[in-house]
């Protein structure tokens, strides 16, 4: 089954290999190491990844705006279907393979730091390891069955490092909840494909959805769709035109699903939130920088797949997820939550940014996103450290996430300070930074696409303005009640000891290898504009923007933004809190929208309720039938043996005493007197004449 | 000696052997026992190797493709004008069963294991033990509708003994409604096999034959039949292959079990000791999706294949509700029982798909699932031999005093849930391909039947994950607090060899599914090619 490969391509497909196992060897090495604590360990995956990094980078160089490169063996056959397994590498795939590496290897060194007095240390690596090669295999897998494969893997090794300390109760309720949340998508996903499946025979990506796919030759002949063939029945051969045309939204919303699972899209975003229990490092890389987008990168990866008006329903959902959050973002006080909702805010925007056409930049910011909020939750980590720090020292009572507690840290955490400005510049996008280049793109795209629309999609370019600057409140606020001000205990508390500091290398290399690429220049030339970064031009599909929006927009986006941030640092470097901490827009904002509240009372109860009342049903009506039925034989059984004992052996205790009674009677009659014998003579005699006469 | 019958009656030497043995031995008689299942383990590895593989050897209606067939005359009783009475000794195997046959053979040393559990009567129980092995395996060998059906019953007996003697509180209850439920259904098959055997003809010698494979070929029947295809013969006003083909496949839904004729299994299992259940999860239930493939469907294709809608509707309605159970259950055995009602769903609707992957599919998902309630009976029995309670509510934090044993319980319960690189994943997810292409194929089910039983994919992950959640991690909280604490002690050197391989076993075959499909795939193909014929 080995196709024919040159040498080169063989020899690029051989590092992926290397680069995508290592972490698997890693995690492997790490299962068998004795000691829980043992130091070893985080080297062992350490290296894994660096190693892998740097062959990634090579991939990399090779790969990106070359021809794709696509090897498989064959796997096993069912039936008559050849299930394979391989790598492909395009654009795409090297570019995700390159982002997870570079962001897994800040968190790998900030972690043998930051894990490094937890019991769990081994085990944590292990884990670490175990993610980044399913994540890795994820984005260079070539078909559908093994992306499918390593997108549970994901989610499951997720769910082992959300409840990484399985001693807390919140812990591994996220867990579950993170992985039922996920398994929604992930059925979605295998419908899709099982869907893909039958209308094309192949599981294989490239030949779906690559160059020269099946995927496209459909849809030439049909713009709205690939089931049915179009007015004038022009069929691609080898196509299976069976299914109803429902089945192709009915497959766009499999992939819906499991975009919005991962990528935690309404109105599967609330496992995202509550995953914020695993340790600190776990978010910033799984839940910030690289399984989140894994929903945006299989959009990615079957984009060829979706007609206008599925297309229209992402970006309307991406619009309305990154709006609900930047609300919800703004009212929460736990550190990492803000965060968290941060997170889910902007992959709105990548989903929404899909949605409307701006595949490229959907991309970018995927990328642009990993890097700042990666950032932003390891300084969270340090923030949460010191203080936690605090709290220990001087034995109070207080949770070192809430930012309630906070402030004046820019004096004790100068670094982490600094480091923090960067990532909340880049996150709410002004100028200089990277985050500005996408979310430009993005902002740009997005108006271009509403124009010429019914001006109900106008809303979808507001509301995304809208978040934008809700974003920079949210950041702002967060920034300056952790960093600015004064310790906000200190006052409380007379007698405080504070004997924080940033930390070693170990946690200040990571920062400082994140912020790199936090700026435009790792992606752009020109500081304000992506229109020639060598990023946008990897990917076919997708224009930078249309001629009047790219300036317009961008410039008073930019004012507006500014104007948001010097309003939040008034009134939050003064305590002067206008906004009342009441009403129902805060609580609604406060409460996460509900969602939780209305996922328990109208799915999770009534779920629950119908086990149980098929229990119920399982035990007194099938089982009560059963048990009637064994009844009803034994009484009949009863029955029976009356009728035995009372009619048919009275019939014969019947018979008998007859038999008896005559037999006494005749009896009677063998006295042995010679009297009685002459006498029943003449009796006899008499009977017979009496008869005769009569008859 | 063919290997086949070795393989069989191989236990039942054992079996003399334990019988014979002084009762003082007893501590003798588990090693002797394990050392039977080991050597059987060890022909059907050997079997496994050398089971040919080609277009040549699809087996199912073709005698001659069968491997390790060895006949014999058996009865033969010269009924003068009526002709002659004709019974023969007929085993082998095709791809049909050689999965199921190592499958089988694997979880028994299993089994065997477990017995160690067993402390009264040990005589009794190994012999029983062994007298049940001979018969599974008989069951899965056999090509004569009457040896298999003496097989079949024979599966009853000691299994009745085991329940009721070595089992739980209710145990008398749980054996009598399990014989019963199992009797109830395997009587009328009795029927349909005289019937069977009064319609078909052995071509070669022109006597009735109970011979399965010549019962699959339609011109083997006499012209004016009761199960002749042409003859269109009705019992009770119906047609009589249809009465047929209901009442075998009611006597193997029993065994499934296909719900609504499952409540036998939840009582028998949570009674059951943990060997007893680990062979009625295991084995006893593939017995049921076995028979439905080979015998009900192999023998009535054609009425298979008219009601394949409503085989399907059950196999969804089994998942689901199975699975719905399973989250209401408070008691772990019972939970298990629940989801492997759940999970056997998968296995009907892969076989009423009619399709080479949803058969292939349901297949491989007996053999996953052979494994895998083996493994989850086994780490149930675990706990209950250690506290004697199985409340899921009675126990909490178990992973911080049990954290070997919780490592195994994951593996066990996340390969149940589907999870990819475990055995189940292939097994779910190509019965649910085969139900959704069957449509376009062979117009047997509607498409929304694999979209509803992918619900019970997500069910599975809820109930397994909220019994992990509530069982194992958290604060160490025990209904027998302190008592508990120090009787719960951690996996010990037997329990991890038992467990060791089956882990290791279903990520292979995860893995590595040719290892079961190689074997199978061309008498899946034979089969479905055969389905069509009709």
């Amino acid at each position: 089954m080995e196709q024919f490969l040159p040498p080169a391509d063989s020899l690029t497909i051989n590092i992926t290999l290397i680069a995508v196992l290592l972490p698997l060897a890693a995690a492997v090495i790490n299962c068998i190491l004795p000691g829980k604590k043992n130091k070893l360990a985080g080297w062992i995956s350490t290296s894994a990844i660096l190693t892998s990094a740097i062959l990634s980078a090579l991939v990399f160089s090779l790969i990106w705006n070359a021809h794709p490169v696509h090897a498989f063996i064959h796997w096993f056959t069912i039936g008559t279907t050849e299930l394979n397994a391989g790598i492909l590498l395009n654009n795409l795939s090297v570019l995700m393979l390159l982002l997870v590496n570079l962001v897994a290897l800040p968190v790998h060194l900030y972690s043998i730091a930051y894990m490094g007095h937890d019991d769990g240390f081994k085990r944590y690596f292990t884990y670490l390891s175990f993610f980044c090669f399913s994540m890795l295999a994820l984005v260079v897998a070539d078909n559908l069955v093994t992306l499918y494969i390593f997108w549970e893997l994901v989610g499951f090794s997720s769910y082992l490092l959300i409840g990484f300390w399985f001693t807390r109760d919140k812990a591994v309720m996220a867990n579950k909840k993170a992985f039922i949340m996920n398994r929604i998508g992930d059925i979605g996903l295998l419908m899709t494909i099982i869907i893909i499946y039958s209308v094309f025979h192949t599981f294989d990506i490239d030949k779906l959805f690559g160059k020269t796919s099946i995927v496209e030759s459909v849809l030439l002949l049909n713009r709205a769709g690939w089931l049915s063939p179009n007015e004038n029945n022009w069929i691609v051969p080898g196509i299976s035109y069976h299914l109803p045309i429902i089945w192709q939204y009915i497959a766009f919303a499999g992939i819906f699903l499991a975009v919005a699972a991962k990528s935690a899209q309404f109105p599967l975003h609330t496992w995202l939130p509550d995953a914020m229990e695993g340790p600190t490092s776990i978010s910033a890389l799984i839940h910030a920088a690289t399984m989140v987008a894994a929903g945006v990168f299989l959009l990615a990866r079957v984009y060829p797949l979706f007609n206008p008006v599925e297309l229209t329903i992402l970006a309307i959902v991406g619009c309305f997820t990154a709006f609900m959050a930047a609300t919800i973002a703004l009212a929460q006080n736990d550190l990492k939550r803000i965060l968290a909702y941060s997170t889910i805010s902007q992959l709105g925007y990548m989903v929404m940014a899909m949605g409307v056409g701006a595949y490229s930049s959907s991309l970018f910011h995927l990328v642009t996103h990993a890097f700042f909020k990666c950032l932003l939750f390891l300084v969270a980590g340090v923030v949460i450290h010191q203080v936690a720090h605090i709290r220990d020292d001087n034995q109070l009572a207080i949770d070192p996430q809430n930012i309630q507690f906070m402030g004046g840290l820019r004096k004790k955490l100068p670094f982490t300070f600094i480091m923090a400005i960067i990532g909340g510049v880049a996150l709410a996008g002004l100028p200089f930074t990277s985050g500005f280049l996408s979310k430009d793109g993005i902002l740009t795209q997005t108006f271009a696409w509403s124009a010429g629309k019914n001006p109900v999609f106008e809303l979808v370019p507001v509301f995304s303005v809208l978040t934008t600057l809700l974003t920079a409140f949210y950041i702002t606020r967060m920034i300056v009640k952790v960093f600015f001000g004064e310790l906000r205990i200190a006052p409380v508390v007379s007698t405080l000891k504070i004997n924080i500091d940033d930390g070693g290398w170990l946690y200040k290399l990571p920062m400082l290898l994140l912020a790199t690429g936090c700026f435009f220049s790792l992606f752009s030339a020109n500081p304000i504009s992506a229109g020639h970064s060598w990023f946008l031009s990897g990917f076919l599909s997708g224009s930078a923007g249309e001629g009047s929006y790219t300036f317009l927009i961008p410039v008073s986006v930019t004012i507006a933004s500014l104007l948001v941030i010097y309003y939040a640092w008034v009134i939050y470097s003064n305590r002067a809190n206008p906004f009342p901490q009441r009403g129902i827009l805060f609580d609604i904002a406060c409460r996460e929208w509900y969602f939780d509240t209305i996922y328990e009372r109208v799915i999770i109860k009534p779920i629950l309720f119908i086990g149980r009342a098929c229990f119920w049903t399982d035990r007194r009506v099938i089982d009560g039938f059963i048990v009637l039925f064994a009844k009803a034989a034994i009484l009949f059984s009863r029955i029976a043996a009356f009728i035995d004992r009372r009619i048919i052996d009275g019939f014969i205790d019947l018979l008998v005493k007859l038999v008896r009674g005559i037999g006494n009677l005749v009896r009677l009659f063998q006295g042995g007197r010679v009297q009685y014998y002459l006498y029943s003579m003449l009796m006899a005699i008499a009977a017979i004449f009496i008869l005769k006469i009569f008859f | 000696m063919n290997i086949l019958t070795l393989l069989i009656f191989s236990p039942l030497l054992f079996g003399l052997v334990i019988l014979l043995t002084p009762s003082k031995w007893r501590a003798g008689f588990k090693y002797i026992a394990l050392l039977a299942t080991l050597v059987q383990f060890g022909m059907s590895v050997f079997i496994y190797c050398h089971f040919k593989t080609g277009p040549g050897f699809g087996g199912v209606n073709q005698e001659s493709q069968f491997q390790f067939v060895q006949k014999l005359h058996w009865i033969n009783l010269d009924l003068g004008p009526i002709g002659k009475m004709q019974i023969n000794y007929v085993v082998g195997i095709d791809g049909l069963s050689i999965a199921l046959l190592m499958m089988t053979s694997l979880v028994l040393v299993i089994a065997a294991l477990a017995s160690w559990e067993i402390k009264s009567n040990l005589k009794g129980y190994f012999v029983l033990f062994l007298i049940l092995d001979m018969a599974v395996i008989g069951v899965f060998c056999a090509l004569d509708f009457f040896l298999f059906y003496i097989f079949y019953e024979l599966m009853l007996l000691p299994l009745y003994f085991l329940i009721g003697m070595w089992g739980g509180a209710r145990r008398e209850f749980a054996a009598i409604k399990f014989f019963l439920y199992t009797l109830f259904g395997s009587v009328f098959m009795l029927l349909v096999m005289v019937g069977l055997y009064l319609s078909v003809k052995d071509p070669a010698t022109g006597n009735h034959t109970f011979n399965m494979v010549q019962m699959m070929n339609p011109a083997n029947y006499d012209g004016g039949a009761v199960f002749s295809l042409g003859a269109h013969q009705t019992i009770f006003g119906f047609p009589a292959r249809t009465v047929g083909f209901l009442v075998l496949f009611v006597a193997f839904a029993i065994k499934v079990p296909v719900v609504p004729l499952h409540t036998w299994l939840p009582d028998a299992h949570v009674e059951a000791p943990t060997p007893v259940s680990i062979i009625l999860a295991g084995i006893l239930l593939k017995v049921g999706g076995y028979g439905i493939i080979r015998v009900a469907i192999g023998i009535f294709p054609e009425v298979a294949s008219a009601h394949a809608y409503w085989l399907g509707l059950f196999g969804v309605i089994s998942i689901i509700y199975g699975a719905l159970n399973a989250l209401a259950q408070k008691d772990l055995k019972r939970m298990i029982a629940y989801s492997s009602v759940s999970h056997m769903g998968f296995v009907l609707l892969g076989i009423a798909s009619l399709t080479t992957e949803g058969i292939s599919g349901a297949i491989f998902q007996m053999v996953s699932h052979g494994f895998l309630a083996t493994m989850l009976f086994f780490l149930a029995g675990i706990i209950y031999n250690r506290v004697h309670d199985r409340g899921i509510n009675h126990f909490r934090g178990l992973a911080a005093i049990m954290p070997k044993y919780t490592a195994f319980v994951m593996i066990a319960f996340f390969a149940s849930l589907g999870l990819p690189g475990f055995s189940a994943f292939i097994g779910e997810a190509f019965s649910l391909v085969g139900a959704f292409k069957s449509n376009a194929v062979n117009g047997e089910l509607p498409y929304w039947m694999a979209a509803c039983a992918s619900l019970g994919i997500l069910l599975g992950a809820s109930y397994f994950l909220w019994t992990m959640q509530r069982m194992f991690f958290g604060k160490v909280n025990l209904k027998g607090g302190a008592v508990w604490q120090t009787a719960l002690s951690d996996l010990n050197l037997r329990e991890k060899i038992t467990l060791v391989p089956l882990a290791l076993v279903v990520l292979a075959i995860g893995l590595m599914p040719s290892l079961v499909f190689s074997k199978i795939n061309d008498s899946v193909l034979a089969l479905v090619q055969f389905l069509h014929l009709k």
